[in-house]
């Protein structure tokens, strides 16, 4: 089973040119920045891939942020595919602060590859930001136009893309037919990873990308399997007594922090990547779950119904000093900390409506970015400024989808007509 | 050998008149069958020292579930009798022993849900514990939401929020 991910890229990557970068970097955390309007033209494409174009695939990811308005771009005539004899009033006009340009075209030196070429034009300054080529196989076409929107996105941000990432998730077709499946984080080119006929909850990417811990009950009972990606052998991590769950990794993904419960209350634990040096955190009479470790590696995120109902605290693994993190609403759960860790992202319940929250760890103001009723497993992009999460109308199948941090753009990810639940997402690779 | 040698003993111990039963009465021919988790037959010998007519025979003893509040663990009064049957069955029959599968309903994370169940699973473990039933002959665990309906709305969740017991040897 080998990652498509990890072994793609592209034949060449060439930077023409790179006039002066770092435009306006857009304040993300708190800020009530307007979303910016750009025009990505239609690529000038004389390769037939069938499906999405490029224009529509970048469109559709940067749209997705919350923090560009993608204009619509049909129908306009005589399309610039180039940075040259730019008609800067026309799209000044159009109200496009910048728009990116390009051509595809088969690559006469490598058969079956193809080239694109694309700019990124400030219509403001009326000057090219950006020109780049990439050289790739014809079936990678999907991938070279999300490279584009990552590049758009750091240039116009300062933060990287996650435009090449990928996500996981279970799929239950049926009470005894779950999947898990690995996809790009729109949800194209999904494959399944694990076939079974029990449930799976929590899977986890470790931080380097090689490997998801995930909970099976296929033994009659929660367990905690890791599977390895690229080889698709996988370990059983822990099977104790009692259940077994909510696996998170280390930063370093060399440990997770568990639960176990032996035979009494769920209790968090870390344990090596390999099974060894087995360690409770702490003792409690209590539920203690849903662990998540801060990018400091020091603090472990968690849930607790330790002062009634269920809210989200941290302990300090060297310290062993916990603090209470959220105090508005009567139940918060589902903790996880952004990867610059000043935000915490988690469930809450607002009138008996499940929503996505984000706490400022700075400020503590919180946000409620989705409006429920049943929203769950929510999960932060790798640049924390996106969010993957579960919806579900009243008596409708969940789904997957994303929402901005700003909460401005809520949009589905469609993986097919089936139960979609318990997302994670993988880190940035290159 | 060890195990059915301690099985006859206990027949002698148990049975009232057992002098005259053949040493061979589980495998006669017209002995009730009873079968266990996996559906292999357990012999009449086990099936007396576990008390299986009891426990299917007793109307407090087949009631196998008790039920929560939403976001709840703590036992309803309602539930007391049919915890007291079981506890004295367990402490008049040691060798049996209890699985507790705790549930909850689908709201709520995945997570939280399944250490829900698993505290309402342990509850039902103290409540017989402090009824005198040894831990050895109880083991609990929690399914969460992952058996629940999920789409159920109000009361009619109410049926996944529940701790069932079943017996081992069943």
């Amino acid at each position: 089973m080998t990652n498509l991910i990890h072994s793609l890229l592209f034949g060449i990557l060439l930077a023409l040119s790179n006039s002066v970068l770092a435009l306006e970097v857009i304040e993300i955390l708190g800020g009530k920045a307007s979303e910016i309007p750009l025009a990505i033209i239609p690529f000038e494409d004389t390769v037939n891939t069938g499906g999405q174009k490029a224009h529509q695939i970048i469109s559709s990811d940067l749209n997705r942020t919350g923090l560009f308005r993608p204009l619509n771009t049909q129908g306009i005539s005589n399309p610039p595919s180039s940075d040259i004899n730019i008609n800067y009033t026309k799209w000044s006009a159009m109200d496009a602060q910048f728009i990116v340009v390009g051509k595809v075209e088969p690559e006469i030196l490598k058969v079956g590859n193809i080239r694109v070429t694309w700019s990124l034009i400030d219509v403001y300054k009326e000057k090219t930001v950006l020109t780049m080529r990439y050289i790739a196989k014809k079936s990678q076409y999907r991938a070279v136009a999300h490279k584009v929107s990552d590049h758009v996105y750091e240039n116009l941000t300062g933060s990287k893309g996650i435009f090449h990432t990928k996500i996981a998730y279970v799929k239950k077709v049926n009470d005894k037919k779950y999947s898990l499946n690995i996809s790009d984080f729109d949800g194209f080119n999904s494959r399944p990873i694990l076939n079974t006929t029990q449930p799976i909850i929590s899977p986890r990417w470790s931080p380097d990308g090689e490997k998801i811990a995930y909970v099976s009950f296929e033994k009659k009972k929660p367990v905690i399997y890791i599977q390895n990606l690229k080889t698709g052998k996988r370990t059983l991590l822990a099977n104790f007594k009692g259940n077994n769950s909510a696996p998170a990794w280390s930063p370093d993904s060399k440990k997770l922090a568990i639960v176990l419960t032996y035979n009494s209350n769920s209790q968090i634990y870390t344990i090596n990547a390999d099974g060894t040096g087995i360690k409770q955190l702490m003792r409690s009479n209590a539920i203690n779950t849903e662990p998540s470790w801060a990018p400091n590696g020091e603090d472990i995120y968690f849930s607790s119904n330790r002062g009634g109902s269920p809210q989200i605290y941290k302990v300090n693994i060297v310290s062993d000093e916990i603090a209470r993190v959220t105090y508005e609403g009567k139940y918060n759960l589902s903790p996880s900390i952004s990867y610059d860790g000043k935000l915490l992202l988690f469930l809450t319940s607002d009138q008996g409506k499940f929503k996505v929250g984000i706490q400022n760890l700075i400020s503590n103001q919180v946000l409620k970015i989705s409006k429920g009723p049943s929203d769950e497993s929510p999960i932060f992009a790798p640049n924390g400024h996106l969010v993957l999460f579960t919806y579900k109308d009243y008596g409708k199948t969940t789904k997957i989808g994303t929402v901005s941090i700003n909460g401005l753009k809520r949009l589905p990810i469609n993986v097919g007509n089936f139960i979609i639940q318990e997302p994670t997402w993988g880190p940035i690779t290159n | 050998m060890k195990k059915s040698l301690l099985l006859l003993s206990l027949i002698a111990l148990l049975g009232a008149g057992c002098s005259s039963t053949p040493m061979d009465s589980a495998s006669e021919p017209g002995a009730a069958n009873y079968y266990g988790a996996d559906g292999v037959a357990v012999d009449a010998a086990t099936a007396e020292a576990l008390g299986l007519e009891e426990l299917r025979g007793n109307t407090l003893l087949s009631q196998r579930s008790v039920f929560f509040d939403f976001n709840k663990y703590d036992i309803k009064g309602e539930y007391l009798d049919l915890i007291g049957a079981h506890a004295q069955y367990l402490i008049n029959h040691a060798p049996a022993r209890m699985i507790i599968k705790g549930n909850a309903d689908y709201r709520g994370s995945h997570e939280y849900n399944l250490s829900l169940g698993q505290k309402r699973s342990v509850a039902v473990k103290e409540a017989l514990n402090s009824l005198g039933v040894d831990d050895s002959q109880i083991e609990t665990i929690s399914y969460g939401e992952e058996y629940a309906n999920q789409e159920c709305q109000a009361d009619a969740c109410g049926q996944d929020r529940r701790a069932d017991i079943s017996y081992e040897v069943e």
